[in-house]
């Protein structure tokens, strides 16, 4: 290694295909890191040019312009100047532009050349601009700007070799050339002109997205269709998620079983079988329905129709003092609440940000799918209640409806206290629609799957562990009648817990998974399998699923104050970590784990108390 | 017969085109003054009222600039003063 591969950054407006190409340009070859001291995701991978060369690539958030207005476009712009800390500054840009947009997108190019960088302008999206009637010139705009233009379909790896080949003369060329910069104030009349200049042919839009926004976008029936997908999406994480489920488990038994038979009873058997395997198996079973449920949110963002509900859900969010704008951290909330809570930077008002950061938590996030689904197939019936609608869907649907409704109404407390001020805006662009690429959509979920088995791997792992423990020492000596479970510490430090929690319900078992579901909420979920491992090690405590051990010693008023206390759930240590460092304090984080623990023991409390007076105590 | 009242961006009728001839730019901020403009809402540019609102409320409104969409608040529309864009032939 003589010499370091050159770093070229990945530069545009937001909705140009920056993504897109990034994936075109380096394919799995990608980390995901943050940079120093913000929480904005550095996105950076590997590409190689056609002779076997590497190039390093970054995907800078995207950017109207390089005056900053979020912590995200104030990134692009310390990486672009070099002065941003943990980053050297690129050798180069790649410039990328939608061809269907191009007036606006040129202003920024402009802005962009004044750098003094060498530049390849990716004329990206020239398919879907055909498509609208447009047809473009890439050789007489590169010879407006005087820099190298490529056309490219991003989405379809179209024009990739030709970019990399204007990339390699560009990064070895001795002078940057660029045209005569022209004043700030001259940039929109300039822009237009070149991208006048540009244009091979125009037809009118033969506008497909106005037509299909005509419905999409309806103020009745697009609210409708915006529920349907949503009720879709959760019927499909319970119906399509059971077969690979049941494969899972199965195999974790399988896996506990083959160990429990090679090795002779030990110290160290145990804590494999009942602690790791019991606990994380527990937890692994839940990826199918994890990644379903991310694969419907990355479909809609790919599509362009995430703009759309947010367009939708505006007038709803304004009346509680919030932005449409926070509809997307919001539903990205339903996958996981920190990426959610990261998502709120694109909120430029600070306190209508700081409520939306304060009531994500309420969207239920998918560690809390683990914990609901176990009680779910444990307490209801799998029968159907009308065509295609199975209930225990329909519980889940009404779970994820429930944390909603919990955070508009947190959301409109919020605004007239705590954090009252200006009135909110909306301000965004709607994409066009467009048929995301299928190994786009992998990509995404392969690195969530990533992230999930990661925790697994290490949180979740870590804190079963040390649960095992607990419950599993003390040992009951042999004369004594005594169960296990009461016996240990962590069962005497359960009984602490359970006096304040008995009087909604919840009983020793609940008590011993709360507190390790602080680390990670789907601990809950392994707490509970570990600690029936423990006490059911004499009979064959694998093969007894976990939900027929749950349905015999839960009362159904029980279970149900259980999965209200998880709707309003005490957050995990790493959303309350992210809200500190987005808030910079702990006043915040503070609140919102005071105020969510209220609620949560109210809403238990209450559903038990009801629950019982109906007579299912 | 005919209103005193401007035509401003935000009483467009769906469908309707028309031009900005005037900005009032204290009714935004320079945050949000400035965004909209790198949208392209800029005196002289024709903007058509695409959709508007939905079951919850009349805001928000979606704009056509050029072959861009953009969605804004009424609050904001409020800002741009509209001349009808010739509409024979």
């Amino acid at each position: 290694m003589s010499v370091a591969a050159p770093l070229v950054a990945l530069v545009g407006n937001p909705n140009a295909g920056k993504s897109s190409l990034f994936n075109a340009l380096t394919g799995a070859r990608q980390k995901i890191a943050n940079y120093p001291g913000v929480t904005v995701e550095r996105h950076s991978g590997r590409g190689r040019f056609a002779d076997g060369r590497v190039i390093d690539f970054i995907d800078l958030p995207g950017t109207y312009s390089l005056m900053p207005s979020s912590p995200d476009e104030a990134v692009t712009h310390d990486v672009l100047m070099g002065t941003q800390a943990g980053e050297r500054r690129p050798d180069a840009m790649i410039i990328v532009v939608d061809a269907g947009n191009l007036p606006h997108h040129l202003r920024f190019v402009l802005e962009l050349l004044a750098l003094g960088l060498p530049v390849i302008v990716a004329l990206n999206m020239v398919d879907m601009a055909e498509r609208d009637g447009l047809v473009l010139d890439a050789e007489r705009l590169a010879q407006a700007l005087g820099v190298p233009v490529v056309a490219t379909v991003a989405v379809r790896r179209r024009g990739i070799e030709s970019l990399l080949e204007s990339l390699d003369i560009a990064l070895n060329a001795d002078a940057v050339t660029g045209i005569a910069l022209c004043e700030p104030a001259q940039r929109p009349a300039v822009a237009d002109k070149i991208a006048r200049a540009a244009i091979v042919s125009e037809s009118a839009s033969r506008g497909w997205t106005r037509a299909i926004d005509d419905v999409l976008l309806h103020p009745i029936w697009g609210v409708l269709i915006l529920l349907g997908i949503l009720f879709v999406m959760f019927q499909a994480v319970f119906t399509l998620a059971q077969a690979p489920i049941d494969m899972l488990g199965g195999g974790v038994a399988a896996l506990s079983d083959w160990i429990k038979a090679a090795l002779l009873p030990s110290f160290w058997r145990d804590l494999v079988t009942e602690g790791a395997i019991a606990g994380v198996g527990a937890v692994i079973t839940f990826l199918p329905q994890i990644l379903i449920l991310f694969f419907f949110i990355l479909l809609l963002e790919a599509s362009g129709y995430m703009a759309r509900a947010a367009f939708l859900m505006d007038g709803l969010m304004a009346k509680v003092g919030l932005s449409g704008r926070g509809f997307i951290p919001l539903l990205s909330s339903f996958a996981c609440a920190v990426p959610g809570i990261m998502a709120t930077r694109a909120i430029a008002d600070p306190k209508d940000r700081l409520t939306t950061i304060l009531i994500a938590p309420l969207m239920t996030c998918s560690a809390r799918l683990p914990v609901y689904a176990i009680i779910i197939s444990a307490f209801i019936p799998a029968r159907n209640v009308g065509p295609g609608i199975g209930l225990q869907g329909l519980v889940l649907f009404c779970l994820y409806l429930a944390g909603v409704i919990a955070a508009l109404l947190a959301a409109w407390l919020l605004r007239r206290t705590v954090t009252r001020g200006a009135n909110t805006s909306l301000l965004m662009e709607l994409p066009r629609y467009q048929w995301p690429r299928f190994s786009d959509l992998l990509l995404g979920l392969w690195q969530r799957a990533i992230v999930f088995l990661r925790r697994a791997g290490t949180i979740i792992f870590a804190t079963t562990i040390i649960l095992w423990l607990l419950l599993s020492f003390p040992r009951v000596p042999a004369d004594s009648t005594a169960n296990q479970l009461d016996y240990s510490i962590g069962g005497h430090i359960a009984s602490a817990v359970e006096v304040v929690v008995k009087p909604i319900g919840f009983n020793h078992d609940i008590a011993i998974a709360l507190l390790p579901a602080m680390a990670a909420r789907e601990v809950a979920v392994s707490a509970l399998a570990t600690a029936y491992a423990i006490e059911g090690s004499d009979d064959d405590a694998t093969a007894n699923r976990l939900q027929n051990r749950l349905s015999s010693r839960w009362s159904l008023a029980t279970a149900l104050a259980f999965l209200a206390w998880f709707v309003f759930a005490p957050q995990c240590i790493s959303t309350i970590a992210v809200t500190r460092r987005e808030t910079n304090g702990w006043k915040w984080p503070a609140f919102m784990v005071g105020y969510l623990f209220a609620l949560a023991y109210g809403a238990a409390g209450a559903t038990y108390w009801i629950a019982v007076a109906f007579g299912l105590g | 017969m005919h209103s005193t009242a401007p035509l401003t961006l935000d009483r467009l009728t769906i469908g309707q085109t028309a031009r900005i001839v005037a900005v009032d730019w204290s009714m935004l901020s320079p945050a949000e003054a400035r965004r909209l403009q790198e949208f392209g809402l800029d005196i002289g540019v024709e903007v058509e009222a695409l959709h508007r609102g939905s079951l919850f409320s009349r805001d928000p409104l979606a704009v056509r600039i050029g072959r861009m969409r953009v969605v804004l608040r009424g609050a904001h529309a409020a800002a741009f003063t509209m001349a009808m864009a010739c509409t024979a032939a």
